[in-house]
């Protein structure tokens, strides 16, 4: 990254770097940190000044449930994805010509189609008379439609389809990075492969694994189509609670309230994962 | 009917162009109707504005907007003294969160309205537009034999067992509480005040035998049409589209509660008076109603207008006679004055 600012092997001075950084932090500050903290104040200053707000969220022990629902969801989606990510990063990293392509393909089609049009197909197939369904009495493990959809299974599986990705991708990333040399190397000191891969890959793949659990961790937490579209009442989020104060009940303030402690969350969660992971250097990927 | 998904396709552009356009001023010879846009506005303006202007010069100018963005316009136009809008679009509550802008409606003096009305069809701040009702819709393969007629069928898991659809979107907050207590047993007409403590312990029964959470019209008819479901709660111009398909579907009346979209009258409208000639035109008008009525999935109240369907079709509307006695007639003024903590109450008692 130092080479980025080098210019004909000279630093740039300072207000040039300032110059060029200034609208990305014109962005930060307009479209994200304004509204948020306007959002923000609102839930402070309307109805009344004060925490009112705030005292509804503590009082009702609904928000806390919801809440503790939503990093339980989030949790179990994030390690769904490695467990089924880790083993397709490899693959792509190991893999040569046709066969990359493909792989690549598969983790990065998805992409292109919405995420409204990934959770609709999900409910196809999950349906009373879907495809699953059919398939599950065809093979004669069930009798009758059980149900699959409407259920945290359904939410859990549609998630970690849709976020996989996010994880896929940084662990291929660190994976591609790994010098094949250190593998070798570990192998003529006499490591065998499952030695090899605990002790050589995986120590250095972490980069990696930390940086797509954090995404999809995160982007988990502020879910709301696809438990609104395949999940019960029991599996409603945070998010699906402020979306309904906003639209439905109009209440912007106990709204902003929800949002607010949802960001505590968030930062904190963030905050603890770089401490005990040491996220800052992790980022970088760097050997 | 159901206000909020009738007006979901109507959409923020049209209304915001039609806010530029035509918003300019009303003269005395025309008048502004808000409805929602999309179906609703197309059908009023074939059966009902086209004829209304043809007959008395009077031109409809309408409106699309949705409800609650027309109330907050309304409130707007009564503070500033400049309204513009001369009906607009009601649903129950409104009628009675809204009085003190709206104009009582002469009733006794419109004379179509007083031949032709249904009885509840004119309130004193709105008059019926279309009408269906939140209603029991069955699988008629599976219970055709013994078919459940009442909210105690539908909490009957012996006799009627298969997966089941309520609604957690609209008035919710109300509807269920209100069948849980006629399943429980209470009478229709001792209903209201509720006591949501005996309604949510009967809804606690019920809780693990629901499937389906639907939360859009759209997603009830589509539920039905999938047999997702076997029996549901569901708007009746839904569940009517549903039977017409010909899927093996049929409607239970007893105790489905009236959804009753009205049409009211800003107090200070620019054309009161021609206001209330297209109220009393849209009653006598008999050959619009059959054409509108059958577009839009719901009756409306006047006794020229839905009985000139066949007797079979009558049957799947909630104004048929033998329906419309047998409807829950909800108590606004009760629900307008509890809405804080019916909402708190079912917010918490769902999401457990």
């Amino acid at each position: 990254m130092a080479g980025f600012f080098a210019w004909r092997g000279r630093h740039l001075p300072p207000p040039v770097v300032a110059l060029l950084m200034a609208p990305f932090f014109m962005l930060i500050v307009f479209a994200f940190l304004y509204p948020i903290l306007s959002l923000l104040s609102l839930s402070v200053t309307e109805p009344q000044p004060g925490l009112g707000n705030y005292a509804k969220i503590v009082e009702n022990p609904l928000y806390a449930t919801v809440l503790m629902r939503t990093l339980w969801i989030a949790v179990v989606v994030t390690v769904c994805s490695l467990l089924l990510a880790f083993p397709l990063a490899m693959a792509m990293a190991q893999a040569r010509g046709a066969m990359a392509l493909l792989l690549t393909a598969c983790v990065l089609l998805p992409f292109w189609s919405s995420v409204l049009v990934r959770t609709a197909a999900w409910s196809v197939l999950l349906q009373r008379n879907g495809i699953v369904n059919g398939l599950l009495q065809w093979v004669g493990l069930t009798s009758e439609p059980v149900r699959l959809l409407y259920t945290e299974g359904a939410v859990v599986i549609a998630m970690t389809h849709v976020l996989m990705p996010f994880m896929v991708l940084p662990i291929y990333g660190a994976l591609r990075n790994i010098p094949p040399d250190y593998g070798r190397a570990a192998a003529i000191c006499g490591a065998g492969p499952i030695r090899r891969f605990f002790e050589v890959t995986f120590p250095l793949a972490l980069p990696g694994v930390m940086g797509g659990a954090i995404l999809v961790f995160l982007t988990a937490l502020g879910y709301f189509i696809t438990p609104a579209l395949l999940g019960s009442p029991k599996e409603q989020m945070i998010a699906t609670l402020i979306s309904q104060q906003l639209r439905e009940f109009l209440d912007w303030p106990f709204a902003a309230a929800l949002v607010g402690v949802l960001t505590v969350f968030v930062t904190a969660i963030t905050l603890a994962f770089s401490k005990v992971f040491r996220f800052d250097r992790m980022m970088g990927g760097q050997l | 009917m159901n206000l909020r998904t009738f007006l979901r396709p109507a959409g923020g552009v049209l209304a915001l162009a039609m806010a530029t356009t035509t918003i300019t001023a009303a003269h005395a010879d025309e008048i502004v109707i808000a409805t929602t846009g999309g179906q609703m506005r197309n059908t009023m303006e074939e059966y009902f504005y086209t004829p209304f202007a043809e007959e008395t010069g009077i031109e409809v100018i309408p409106f699309d907007i949705e409800v609650p963005d027309q109330w907050a316009r309304a409130e707007g136009m009564a503070r500033t003294g400049n309204m513009e809008f001369d009906i607009v679009t009601a649903t129950g509550p409104d009628l009675v969160d809204k009085a003190d802008i709206l104009l009582t409606i002469p009733c006794d003096e419109m004379a179509n309205v007083k031949e032709y009305a249904l009885p509840g069809a004119c309130q004193p701040k709105g008059l019926a537009r279309t009408t269906g009702g939140m209603v029991l819709t069955y699988n008629t393969d599976l219970f055709g034999d013994n078919p459940p007629t009442t909210w105690a069928d539908f909490w009957d898991v012996e006799a009627y067992p298969g997966p089941r659809g309520l609604p957690d979107t609209g008035d919710r907050d109300w509807w269920l509480p209100v069948v849980a207590l006629l399943a429980d047993g209470v009478p229709k007409a001792d209903l209201f005040p509720l006591d949501l403590d005996r309604a949510y312990a009967k809804l606690d029964e019920i809780k693990p035998h629901i499937d389906v959470w639907w939360k859009t019209g759209n997603q009830v008819q589509q539920i039905l049409r999938d047999d997702e479901v076997a029996l549901a709660m569901a708007y009746s111009g839904r569940a009517l589209k549903v039977v017409q398909e010909g899927r093996p579907f049929a409607m239970a009346w007893d105790g489905a509660i009236r959804d009753t979209g009205y049409f009211a009258v800003m107090k200070d409208a620019p054309d009161l008076d021609g206001a209330l000639k297209f109220l009393n035109f849209f009653y006598g008008k008999a050959d619009g109603h059959p054409g509108f009525i059958r577009t839009v999935g719901y009756a409306t109240s006047s006794t020229i207008g839905l009985s000139q369907l066949p007797e079979d079709e009558q049957k799947l509307y909630a104004t048929y006679p033998a329906n419309y006695e047998q409807l829950v007639d909800p108590d606004f003024a009760w629900i307008g004055a509890h809405r804080d903590e019916l909402r708190e109450r079912w917010n918490s008692w769902l999401l457990q």
